[in-house]
């Protein structure tokens, strides 16, 4: 039997936003308080390629916050590259905590495939 | 066929959920870690699969 889910990812494990940093060769995440444009924002702290200002990451509710003015101080496509990164990472590891075997192929479109075979050897 | 989840990750981030090879409504509650530890379900959809083989299992069972 099968079925098809949609999710909307929501970024709430720091140790998987590690993870992302370190395979996208980011500088590792920290946790704070830091200023955006016209607001300050708590929480994990996430700097991304050619960004003026951090991502903030709420790991209660899942959402970023961020200040990049429509793209001109920073570009949508690597807040986009970070939560496939995210999304990735975080199925990988909750897969193994469950001791399933876990392989992943990139897409043509440019999308990931993260396997998950249940109940194999970790 | 070994049973396997699928996780498909877009450019964008947005990620779907696959399962294969289950039994009955095994399905659901072996993805239900992967869907709640990514984030919040926004659709779901069952497969003709599901659906085939929940009636070759009804029909099974009105033979005995």
């Amino acid at each position: 039997m099968s079925h098809i889910v949609e999710i909307k990812t929501e970024v709430r494990d720091e140790v998987a936003i590690g993870s992302a940093c370190r395979r996208l060769k980011l500088d590792p995440p920290t946790r704070g308080t830091v200023k955006l444009f016209s607001s300050e924002a708590t929480g994990v702290i996430v700097n991304l390629p050619g960004w003026r200002y951090p991502t903030v990451f709420d790991t209660q509710t899942g959402e970023a916050r961020y200040d990049n003015y429509g793209g001109h101080w920073g570009k949508q496509v690597q807040l986009d590259r970070f939560l496939q990164a995210y999304a990735v990472e975080k199925a990988k590891r909750e897969a193994h905590l469950k001791g399933h075997t876990v392989t992943e192929v990139s897409l043509a479109d440019g999308s990931i495939k993260v396997t998950v075979t249940v109940g194999g050897a970790a | 066929m070994m049973p396997t989840i699928e996780i498909v990750v877009t450019p964008t981030g947005q990620t779907q959920v696959q399962t294969k090879g289950f039994t009955g409504s095994e399905c659901r509650q072996a993805s239900q870690f992967i869907e709640q530890a990514l984030g919040q379900r926004t659709s779901e959809q069952l497969t003709a699969e599901f659906h085939q083989q929940a009636n070759q299992s009804q029909s099974h069972q009105q033979h005995h």
